[in-house]
C-alpha cells in the first residue's frame, strides 16, 4: 500500500538471503508453495522483522486478497511486490491469503512507552478506530489488522493516509486522518503496535 | 518614493493574506465527511468487494427464485467485479469494472462463454458503452474508442479524454454511460461526497456527441446515478439515484426519476427522496423546484441498472416494465435490496408499482448475502442477462413457461 520504493532494495536483499521454513511457526497446516517468497521480508511466521515491511500474520482474509490482487494488477503496492505477484493466479492468491490469516500475529514492538501508549489508546477510542477495524483492532474483511502491527510500518502509512489519500472508493480512511498532527499518528502507531 | 510604497503596500497585503490563511484554513476537501455526530458510533462500512475469481461451483445458483415459468442459467463466470455490461453489433458483450481497473470481452459460442481482458489498469473504467461498430470506455480519467473491435481484438484504442473533459475527484464518480436514441453519449457527473454542496461540474448527467463535442447538463441535483434507459415510447430517459448515507434505516430512499425536461433539478444536496430535506445542507425551501421521483426504491438499496423490457420471449404483462437491479445495502442494519425488480407504470410516471422479480441473494434469516445484482442487458432473444458484481458472474433469465 505505502511501501515506499526506498524500501526496493532493503527488501530484495532480504529475498535472496533468507529461507522459508516448510512450516511457519503456529501455523495449523504446511505453506503453499508461493508463500516461500514472501516469508523472506514478512516473517517466516508471517511477522516482520525487517523496518518498514508489515506484518502479515492474521490480517483478514479478504483484507490480503484484495490487496494482492490490486498488486499483481498492478494498481497498488511495490515495485518488489508488483514483481512478485506478476503472473499469480486468483486461486493461488486465495490460497495465500487463507494460509496468512490463519497464522498468529505476534507484536514484536520496541520498549514501551507508557504515557503513549495512554495517549494512542485515548485517540483511537476518540477516532473511532474500532468500528470498523474492530474493537480489538484485529480488522474484519477489507479493512486491516492493526493490532501488532510494526510501530515503524503503522506510522508510515498512517502519515501516506493523511498526506495522500488513496483514491479508491472509500473516503472514510481520508477523512479519519484529515489534518490529524504527526505527534497522534506517532501515539497511535505506537499504542497499536503494543497491542497483542 | 512612489516604488517604496508599492512595496510596502505589497508586503502588507502578503502578511494580512498570509495571517489570513493560518486564522481561516482553506475548506477541507469534498470527501471530508465523515459519519455525522450521531452515527459516530456506527460499525457499519462498504461492503468488500471480491476481486478473485468465483468458481462456477462456488455459486449457489438454486438459491435464486424468479416468478412461475421463469428460468435463471449461469451464462458466464471469470469475470471479477464485472457490472455494466454493452453488446456489440455482432453480439461480444462488453464489461466495465470499478476497483479491478479492468474491462472484458465475453464471446458467446453458443453453449459456452469465453472472457478475456480487453484493457486493464485503469483507474474504476465502469462506463461501457457501444456504438458504430465502436466500444467506448469511460474511467475516472480516461476516455478511450475502441474502433472496430468485435473483428480486430488488438486495435489500438483512440484516447478521446481531452474532448470529454472529465473533473478529477473519484468518489462518486465512476461512470455508466449509454448511448441515446438520439446517438448521444450520457455521462452521470456523481457528488464527490457523501452530502455537501458540490462543486459546478458534479452531481449532474450530462449528454456529448460521440466525439466529445457538444456537451449539455441534462439533469442537475443528481447524488450518483449509475443506471438509466430511454422510455421505449415517449424516448424520454429515466434514471436511478442513490440516497444519502448516515440518516438511519429508513432512508432518504434510493429514488427512480424521470427527465421530462432537460435541464430539470432532482434536489442533491437539499432535498431528497420524496421531499425530505437535508439536515446538514440546508436552504430554505430546500424541495421548490425539485423533480420528485417516479418511485421510491427503498432505503440504501443501490439501484443500479435498469431496462425498459422490449422484447418479446417474456409474458405481455413485461411489455414496456422496467427492470432495475438493486445491489443492496451496507449503510443500514439490516440489509435490503440484493434483488431485481420490475417497477410498472405509466409513460408519464404515475402509478409506479414496484414487485420482486429476481430474489434469493440476499438471507433476511442471518442478514447475510452472496451476491449482488447490479446490470441488466436484454439479448436479441428476449432473454434477460443480469451481471453479479461480488461474483465476477452474468446469469441468464429466460421465460420457458406456458401461455403468455
Amino acid at each position: 500500500m505505502a511501501h515506499r520504493t526506498g524500501r526496493w532494495a532493503a527488501a530484495l536483499t532480504a529475498l535472496f538471503l533468507c529461507t522459508a521454513e516448510a512450516q511457519a511457526p503456529g501455523a495449523s497446516r504446511a505453506a503453499p508453495e508461493r508463500a516461500k517468497p514472501c516469508a523472506a521480508c514478512h516473517g517466516a511466521d508471517g511477522n516482520s522483522v525487517l523496518p518498514g515491511i508489515p506484518s502479515i500474520a492474521g490480517q483478514p482474509k479478504v483484507f490480503i486478497e484484495n490487496l494482492l490482487v490490486l498488486t499483481r494488477e498492478g494498481l497498488r503496492g511495490s515495485p518488489t511486490m508488483q514483481t512478485l505477484m506478476h503472473g499469480v493466479k486468483d486461486a493461488e492468491i486465495r490460497e495465500l491469503a487463507a494460509y496468512f490469516s490463519a497464522l498468529p500475529a505476534r507484536s514484536t514492538p520496541g520498549p514501551l512507552d507508557k504515557p503513549m501508549f495512554e495517549r494512542g489508546r485515548a485517540l483511537a477510542a476518540k477516532m473511532h478506530c474500532g468500528n470498523c477495524h474492530r474493537p480489538d483492532y484485529a480488522g474484519q474483511a477489507q479493512m486491516p489488522r492493526l493490532a501488532a502491527q510494526r510501530e515503524d510500518f503503522l506510522n508510515d502509512i498512517l502519515r501516506s493516509y493523511r498526506d495522500s489519500p488513496p483514491p479508491g472508493s472509500d473516503t472514510m480512511m481520508a477523512s479519519v486522518l484529515y489534518r490529524v498532527p504527526d505527534a497522534d499518528l506517532r501515539a497511535l502507531a505506537h499504542y497499536m503496535a503494543h497491542l497483542k | 518614493m512612489q516604488t517604496f510604497r508599492i512595496a510596502a503596500a505589497a508586503t502588507l497585503a502578503a502578511t494580512v493574506s498570509f495571517a489570513f490563511a493560518q486564522d481561516k484554513p482553506k475548506p477541507p476537501p469534498a470527501w471530508h465527511q465523515g459519519k455525522p455526530p450521531a452515527m459516530l458510533d456506527s460499525k457499519l462500512a462498504p461492503l468488500a468487494g471480491k476481486l478473485t475469481e468465483t468458481p462456477a461451483a462456488e455459486i449457489p445458483l438454486d438459491k435464486l427464485k424468479v416468478p412461475k415459468g421463469f428460468k435463471v442459467e449461469l451464462w458466464a463466470t471469470g469475470l471479477p467485479g464485472g457490472r455494466a455490461m454493452a453488446r456489440g453489433d455482432q453480439g461480444k458483450i462488453y464489461v466495465g469494472t470499478r476497483g479491478l481497473g479492468r474491462v472484458y470481452e465475453v464471446s458467446d459460442s453458443g453453449d459456452k462463454r469465453s472472457v478475456r481482458v480487453v484493457v486493464d489498469k485503469l483507474v474504476q473504467p465502469a462506463g461501457v458503452a457501444f456504438q458504430g461498430g465502436s466500444l467506448y470506455v469511460m474511467a475516472i480519467d480516461k476516455v478511450l474508442r475502441y474502433d472496430g473491435i468485435e473483428d480486430k481484438p488488438d486495435v489500438a484504442p483512440v484516447d478521446m479524454t481531452e474532448k470529454f473533459a472529465l473533473p478529477p475527484e473519484q468518489h462518486h464518480n465512476w461512470k455508466y454511460i449509454a448511448f441515446g436514441p438520439d446517438k448521444k453519449l450520457y455521462v452521470p457527473f456523481g457528488a464527490p461526497c457523501n452530502i455537501c454542496e458540490p462543486p459546478p461540474e458534479y452531481a449532474q448527467i450530462r449528454r456529448y456527441n460521440a466525439d466529445g463535442s457538444g456537451m449539455e447538463v441534462i439533469a442537475k441535483g443528481v447524488r450518483n446515478s449509475v443506471g438509466f434507459d430511454w422510455h421505449p415510447k415517449t424516448g424520454q430517459l429515466w434514471f436511478t439515484d442513490h440516497g444519502r448515507d448516515w440518516m438511519g434505516d429508513a432512508g432518504p430512499e434510493d429514488e427512480l426519476n424521470r427527465i421530462s425536461k432537460a435541464g430539470q433539478n432532482f434536489g442533491y444536496p437539499y432535498c431528497h427522496a420524496n421531499g425530505v430535506a437535508d439536515p446538514d445542507v440546508k436552504k430554505d425551501k430546500p424541495c421548490d423546484g425539485v423533480t420528485k421521483p417516479v418511485a421510491l426504491m427503498g432505503p440504501h438499496a443501490a439501484v443500479m441498472g435498469v431496462k425498459f423490457y422490449t422484447g418479446t420471449m417474456f409474458p405481455k404483462a413485461y411489455q414496456g416494465t422496467m427492470f432495475i437491479a438493486r445491489k443492496g445495502s451496507w449503510n443500514r442494519t439490516k440489509k435490503f435490496g440484493y434483488d431485481v425488480v420490475t417497477v410498472k407504470s405509466g409513460a408519464d410516471g404515475k402509478n409506479a408499482k414496484l414487485t420482486p422479480f429476481l430474489t434469493g441473494f440476499m438471507d433476511p434469516k442471518d442478514d447475510s448475502f452472496w451476491g449482488r445484482p447490479a446490470y441488466l442487458l436484454q439479448m436479441p432473444d428476449g432473454a434477460l442477462l443480469v451481471s453479479d458484481e461480488q461474483n465476477g458472474a452474468i446469469y441468464r433469465v429466460s421465460y420457458a413457461g406456458g401461455k403468455k
